[in-house]
């Protein structure tokens, strides 16, 4: 459903990444796994263009595109297929909850107001804050935001959504609940590709893992057996770290 | 006080009170308008990295920060006749407290601009929003919320500044009570009472002031 291959990025005269493969079927749950600083955010950043890459293509329901010359026609094309969630939210701030998720109904999609309305007010349902419909970013709590901003993401009825460490600025009872919304979307078919550092997701919800490391990816294997009979050396490594904790 | 001097300052207050709400609201008014359009389209060309227009206005920001007002109303009054270009004096007060004010509020827009969260672009492009869109909905209107007690600021030291387009035969309340003056030889009296009113205006201004920031601090009632 979405692939890309060999993307190259750097920063200044830094390579970020070192020509990456990663591919997503649909329904898949993608965890991408990786110490700080081995490119995974920067992975998922160029797949939805807040980053242009240097090299790389990306293939997308079908059709194959140039990374580094890629239109901004086609790029929005493709956005409108596409949902991201941010680490930090990125809600709105002068718009309410609902708000938040009709503006990419409304003015991206330019579909009539009940109508988005109806959705959104259907999208918060799901990920449990319908009560909260009018409520600004600044009244709700971490976990209420990532909430709203997954509902955001769902409203648009999406391809694949982009989860960039949706749980990382959050402590352990609000991870617990957005998770749980993530939980939700993926036993429905949902297709996710998620930066992470929540090890009980990658092992018990996605179907498969990628381990990145310094821009390159190491493995990339079904959940199960990346955690249960890892190839590589480093990822013997990684999992056996982890499991320390 | 002298019923002389009393008769004199209940005799004059309509002469300079009446001038103030002809002359300087409207200029303050008018002037304020343009200036806000200038100081957003300038922000924004700044903002989004236009070619040539960004110089431009930041030719327009250098030139009319960096010279007197005075000196700007004097040559667009007594100066541009040399080029044959007569403006009447209530035109070419707006005019250049237009051009003046943009510029100051153009730098209060863009830093405004700047200080919005780049996460709030990034989300408008990925519900498939376009930059113009985001811009407008999403960006513009918190940069203008953040600006907007520099902006009421910007607006108050405006209104008392029109008192300069008295230099150029604008009979705004400064003007009204120097012909006062003439005849009265009461200067201490009247430049108070003229003070008094400009009080009562920028009084008025701070109160709308506060009132637009309750009104615009619904989504920021709660932060933190």
């Amino acid at each position: 459903m979405v692939e890309v291959k060999s993307i190259q990025k750097s920063f200044g005269g830094t390579e970020v990444l070192k020509g990456v493969d990663l591919k997503v079927e649909q329904g898949d749950v993608v965890a991408i796994l990786g110490p700080s600083g081995s490119g995974k955010t920067t992975l998922l950043r160029c797949m939805n263009f807040l980053e242009r890459a240097q090299s790389g293509q990306l293939i997308f329901d079908g059709r194959t595109y140039d990374l580094h010359k890629i239109t901004k026609k086609e790029i929005a094309q493709i956005r409108r297929k596409t949902a991201f969630v941010f680490q930090n939210y990125n809600l709105f701030l002068n718009k309410t909850a609902l708000q938040n998720v009709t503006e990419g109904l409304t003015i991206a999609r330019k579909m009539d107001k009940a109508k988005a309305e109806e959705i959104a007010r259907g999208a918060l349902e799901k990920v449990g804050l319908s009560d909260r419909c009018d409520y600004y970013p600044s009244q709700l709590s971490g976990g209420q935001q990532q909430r709203v901003a997954i509902a955001r993401a769902l409203a648009v009825d999406p391809e694949i959504i982009y989860f960039d460490e949706p749980t990382s600025a959050l402590d352990p009872e609000l991870t617990g609940e957005v998770l749980t919304v993530m939980r939700k979307l993926a036993e429905e078919g949902m297709t996710m590709l998620v930066v992470t550092h929540e090890m009980g997701f990658a092992r018990n919800v996605s179907s498969k893992v990628v381990f990145m490391e310094d821009g390159v990816v190491v493995e990339s294997a079904p959940s199960k057996e990346f955690f249960e009979n890892p190839r590589s050396e480093r990822t013997r490594e990684f999992i056996r770290l982890i499991q320390q904790e | 006080m002298s019923e002389r001097l009393w008769g004199i300052l209940v005799d004059s207050f309509p002469k300079i009170l009446v001038p103030g709400l002809t002359m300087t609201l409207p200029l303050t008014a008018i002037a304020f308008a343009f200036a806000m359009v200038l100081a957003i389209f300038m922000a924004l060309v700044q903002f989004a990295n236009v070619p040539v227009l960004k110089q431009l206005s930041r030719f327009h920001i250098w030139v009319f920060r960096g010279t007197p007002l005075l000196l700007q109303l004097m040559l667009i009054f007594y100066g541009l006749p040399n080029l044959g270009i007569l403006i009447e004096p209530f035109p070419a007060a707006v005019l250049v407290f237009s051009l003046n004010e943009g510029a100051y509020c153009a730098e209060i827009v863009r830093a405004a601009l700047e200080a919005v969260p780049s996460g709030q672009l990034e989300a408008g492009y990925c519900v498939g929003m376009s930059y113009l869109q985001t811009m407008r909905r999403i960006v513009l209107p918190q940069a203008m919320r953040t600006a907007f007690p520099s902006l009421a600021n910007s607006l108050i030291a405006m209104m008392k500044d029109t008192s300069l387009a008295s230099t150029i035969t604008v009979t705004e309340m400064l003007m009204a009570s120097q012909r006062i003056i003439a005849r009265t030889y009461e200067p201490l009296a009247l430049y108070m009472e003229a003070g008094v009113i400009y009080l009562l205006f920028s009084t008025v201004l701070t109160k709308l002031q506060q009132i637009g920031e309750k009104k615009l601090g619904a989504y920021t009632a709660k932060e933190g």
